[in-house]
């Protein structure tokens, strides 16, 4: 199918300022998107405040619009500019959630613009809670039993049906904003109460705690001819419980059998086919539990996200490029690779090599904040790293930090052993201190329920570090 | 060890990322290293430069340089240069394998840059525009052989060597406040006592104002050098004279060697003491006098000529009692100059390569004197909603994340739209809370008055309900937190307050306000901490009064300028 011709000009929003949860990631999906769409001949208009992104250079759109992102200011932009379609999933929460307001509004029914790439219903059964897990049910799996609640009172009543710990999540917010894991009733009531006036919404969602699970991601694009592939696996070295914006994560995923990743991609196709997401990426996050191999679905974005872009990057597969002319029309057997030149983008990338990406926290710039990770996220940047095996990636991820604080390593082994069982900052160089002391990997395991495979790689790391130390490079000659 | 392990013929190659596991030839090229055999990184015939990144974001170092990086590697490959990235950062353009010729996705480690060097033989690097991340490789880059494209790192030492960088202001005959270096706390106590408090700490080569401090007497800097110490090892302290409500001007300029173009001047909205890159500021400098304008530019261009600057040079000025104090000068992109691009139309970054490339200022047909139809006003975005727990208060130590523009044609209404657009929308009616502290109170009445012609309520400390009650202003008087339920933050809680206007002075009055700005957080209201800010607040609600929005594309304003250079 080819480009449509039905429509010529193009609104996107993008994501606003740069902030926890939403970063320059989307600089980078919308300056991609601006580009293919003024190349495929649209005329593009583009709003995003702010103004530090390369996408906001006049030369990346036909008009760009540095103002804020809210309804009454995008309405008026609307009501100059006349855009036939909206383009909503590249410029992250921040332009899904205004394209949902504005078509509440009834801001886009008036001026007749299309949302293109996902439609309204597409986004809420995504996004609302409970309209994701009836499609997650239809289809056969499920996600952790879970109830909503608008207040303190309401969730303690739902309490009786479920156990602590419970994780709460507050309804269409960023990088899992003002949600949290009680443990006991006190910090359940205080998160509950935070959580409804952090959502927009004043509703939060009380989910069965699948702590301790490992946590997968897979990075998944469709088209209108109905073709999905999927782009890459992402597994999160620390298990569920830190914010996959706070995880050191590895492409592709290492510790899965053949058997389980088949299941993580059946399970991807099935649930972008019946949220209905039409064209473009989503990127669906699960839990495996790793004694029952039991898994559960934890949510889907259907936009392109962080993850995307350490797809795209991982893999070499550019997704919000893709998802752009897929957005216009095309699909996927009809848009060149443009690595290969000769592969359509219905190849599914293969990789010979291994990606780590590691998180940047800036903790020491507020010393009042609780430096514990949890399921909101708190790192302001990441890097990535690309090796032959998952030591070297891992190691270059490390010294890619460029962290200029240095850790206090005088603590005892006790004492570090408890400290890591709860994620933090330096969980790592911890692990790697108490790896050097000769800890057994079992003890950390349990402290940590990190895969024993990666902590097994982490003592390969340092039994040639010792190796090493004390020695001159005369030895070698 | 480098030399010993070379000396073996242990040498890195380089792989392409491929999608395809080398099953078809990859035409993009885009590396990373190992220590493997085939390299698949040939190196091509043509002139290259290498342009280095910022590494992952973090405070004081974020997208901002990417858009500088970004802009270099355009410039060059137009220029007819190949154009390599190197950074580390996927979330980035500049790790966008479609920007660049070629990209390596390799750490900013002196040793992996080094490298990849050696695979490229380039004509030089460029390490003006990735922030700190760059520059501090860069001298052990030229202690390699490499040559560094732009400002020679002589001309950077210059700069951030306090003592030779004050010879070149009294050569200059450019004024700056008073300041020493300590490497002991009997240096540091030495010099406060010669030059006197309040005192802006910090240790040296720091990017982002980390561990920096204003003390407002000895107890505050004895218990910052103990904490200082720690932060910055054996690296000495810097003390220097805090100019207390002085207004802070920034300048991002490009010199040739021969000629300065000034981007922009911008004046900051808070006064001095709040981090540059935590303050709101507006182009044009609307209300500084154009003598002291005049000067500001004159400094700017007697400075990066003497100091030899190649490229960008960012300049920050302090204004007290109509004198011109230079703060600092940092010969390397700021995080500015997109904000600065973007209100012009004049691409800075892109004008600054073809000067590190060898070209002239006078060749490229730049307007004099940017136009300055608007006015823009950037305001910062603070990270505190998501940070459970953190202190709200502007400093010397930077805090945002991100950035927002407003435009429009007057400051007022720039400066609202930009509240708005960094989600503290400021209200247009209601209740305003008051805590001014003594030093303010004059100016607070003033504002009272507006903000009662307007239709709001006031409601103040005792302090301050007093004195605008004193002066005519009706204004209910609330306790404090500290004085016991019920309190203003009760009130905010609750959602009787629209607005906070509440301004600190010293460490106890900081840390009393916390739980007040605590709880704007929770709701959500806006909570202004400065003086200054709450004088731009209130006439951004006057202006907030006329009715419809007026948007603005960059197209109208700039015309193509922008699309052509």
């Amino acid at each position: 199918m080819p480009r449509r011709t039905d429509i010529e000009k193009i609104m996107l929003i993008g994501s606003g300022p740069i902030v926890i949860g939403q970063a320059c990631e989307f600089d980078y999906s919308g300056t991609q998107a601006c580009q293919v769409l003024l190349e495929e001949g649209f005329e593009v208009v583009l709003v995003n405040s702010n103004p530090a992104t390369i996408m906001t250079d006049p030369a990346f759109a036909t008009r760009t619009y540095v103002e804020p992102l809210d309804v009454p200011t995008v309405s008026a932009i609307i009501e100059r500019e006349r855009p036939d379609a909206l383009l909503p999933t590249l410029g992250g929460q921040t332009a899904l959630n205004l394209a949902t307001e504005l078509k509440e509004a009834g801001v886009l029914d008036r001026y007749e613009v299309q949302l293109i790439g996902a439609d309204y219903d597409a986004i809420q059964r995504a996004e609302e809670r409970e309209l994701f897990r009836d499609a997650i049910d239809r289809i056969g799996l499920r996600v952790p039993r879970s109830d909503l609640a608008k207040s303190v009172k309401e969730a303690c009543q739902k309490l009786e049906k479920l156990t602590l710990p419970i994780i709460i999540r507050p309804s269409f917010t960023l990088g899992g904003h003002g949600g949290g894991v009680a443990h006991d009733l006190d910090s359940f009531c205080s998160i509950v109460e935070d959580g409804v006036s952090a959502s927009p919404i004043g509703q939060v969602l009380l989910e069965e705690s699948v702590m301790g699970w490992q946590e997968f991601e897979l990075e998944v694009m469709r088209d209108r001819a109905d073709n999905v592939v999927i782009v890459c696996s992402i597994e999160n070295i620390d298990p569920m419980g830190v914010h996959t914006g706070d995880s050191i994560t590895v492409a592709p995923a290492q510790t899965l059998t053949d058997v389980q990743y088949q299941r993580l991609r059946d399970a991807s196709l099935d649930i972008i086919r019946e949220i209905g997401v039409e064209t473009g990426g989503s990127n669906i996050q699960f839990a495996v539990n790793p004694d029952t191999e039991e898994i559960v679905v934890i949510e889907m974005n259907p936009r392109v996200s962080r993850s995307s872009a350490l797809a795209s990057k991982a893999t070499g597969f550019p997704i919000a490029k893709i998802a752009a002319r897929l957005a216009v029309g095309y699909t996927l057997d009809e848009i060149p690779n443009d690595i290969t030149r000769k592969t359509p983008a219905c190849f599914e990338p293969t990789i010979d090599y291994v990606v780590v990406k590691t998180p940047r926290w800036a903790f020491e710039k507020f010393p009042r904040v609780d430096a514990v990770l949890t399921t909101h996220m708190k790192s302001v940047g990441e890097n990535m790293a690309v090796g032959r095996t998952f030591k070297e990636a891992f190691m270059k991820s490390m010294r890619s930090r460029e962290l200029d604080v240095e850790m206090d390593d005088a603590a005892g082994t006790e004492e570090m052993l408890a400290a890591i069982s709860t994620p933090s900052a330096e969980r790592y160089d911890l692990i790697f201190e108490l790896l050097r002391r000769g800890t057994d990997v079992a003890d950390i395991e349990a402290a940590t329920s990190i895969n024993p495979w990666f902590l097994g790689e982490f003592e390969q790391i340092i039994a040639r570090e010792q190796r090493l130390r004390g020695r001159q490079l005369a030895d070698y000659d | 060890m480098r030399g010993y392990r070379i000396g073996k013929g242990v040498t890195p190659v380089y792989k392409a990322v491929d999608t395809c596991a080398a099953e078809f030839e990859a035409e993009t090229p885009y590396f990373y290293s190992c220590y493997d055999r085939e390299n698949e990184a040939v190196r091509s015939g043509r002139d290259k430069v290498i342009i280095l990144g910022s590494g992952p974001n973090r405070i004081g170092q974020g997208i901002e340089f990417d858009y500088c990086c970004v802009h270099a590697v355009m410039t060059s490959r137009e220029m007819g240069y190949e154009a390599i990235m190197v950074n580390c950062n996927p979330e980035t353009v500049s790790t966008d394998y479609n920007i660049s010729d070629r990209l390596y996705f390799e750490p900013l480690t002196l040793e992996d840059v080094l490298n990849l060097v050696e695979n490229e033989q380039p004509r030089g690097v460029i390490v003006q525009f990735g922030g700190q991340t760059p520059l501090k490789i860069a001298e052990g880059l030229e202690q390699a052989g490499v040559p560094i494209l732009g400002t020679p790192q002589d001309a950077i030492d210059l700069a951030e060597d306090r003592g030779r960088f004050g010879e070149v202001l009294r050569k200059l005959e450019i004024a700056h406040p008073p300041y020493g270096t300590a490497r002991s706390r009997d240096e540091a106590l030495k010099i406060a006592a010669r030059i006197g408090y309040p005192l802006l700490v910090r240790p040296s080569y720091v990017l982002g104002g980390r561990a920096m401090e204003i003390v407002y007497n000895r107890e505050d800097l004895d218990r910052y050098i103990q904490d200082a110490v720690q932060a910055s090892h054996e690296h000495p302290i810097l003390l220097d004279k805090f100019l207390e409500d002085a207004m802070e001007i920034d300048v991002d300029a490009v010199c040739d060697g021969e000629q300065v173009y000034i981007g922009a001047v911008m004046q900051h909205i808070e006064e001095a003491g709040v981090h540059s890159g935590d303050s709101a500021c507006v182009i044009p400098a609307y209300s500084v006098p154009e003598e002291l304008l005049q000067q500001v530019k004159q400094h700017t261009q007697d400075l990066a000529l003497e100091l030899g600057v190649i490229g960008l040079i960012n300049i920050q000025y302090a204004i007290k009692d109509d004198e011109v104090f230079v703060l600092e000068a940092n010969p390397r992109g700021s995080r500015t100059v997109p904000y600065v691009s973007k209100s012009t139309g004049v691409p800075l970054a892109k004008v600054a390569t073809r000067v590190i490339l060898g070209e002239k200022l006078s060749s490229m047909d730049l307007p004099s004197e940017p136009a300055h139809p608007h006015f823009t006003v950037k305001e910062a975005v603070l990270p505190f909603s998501r940070l459970p727990g953190a202190d709200t208060t502007l400093g010397p130590e930077m805090k945002s994340t991100g950035e927002v523009m407003g435009i429009a044609t007057s400051f007022p209404a720039a400066f609202a739209k930009a509240q708005g657009a960094a989600g503290q929308t400021l209200p247009t009616s209601g209740t305003m809370f008051m805590s001014i502290c003594d030093a303010d109170k004059t100016q607070a009445v003033e504002l009272g008055k507006r903000l009662r012609d307007l239709g709001f309520r006031i409601v103040a400390t005792s302090g301050t309900a007093e004195a605008l009650e004193e002066a005519g202003v009706p204004a209910d008087p609330v306790r404090k937190f500290t004085e016991g339920k019920p309190h203003v933050v009760d009130m905010i809680l609750v959602g009787k307050i629209d607005g906070v206007i509440n301004t600190p002075r010293g460490r106890g009055a900081r840390a009393d306000g916390y739980e007040i700005r605590r709880a704007t957080l929770r709701t959500g209201i806006p909570c202004i901490t400065t003086m200054a800010g709450a004088e731009a607040a209130v006439s951004a609600i006057e202006a907030m009064g006329e009715p419809g929005i007026q948007t603005h594309n960059l197209q109208e304003l700039h015309g193509n300028h922008t699309r052509s250079s």
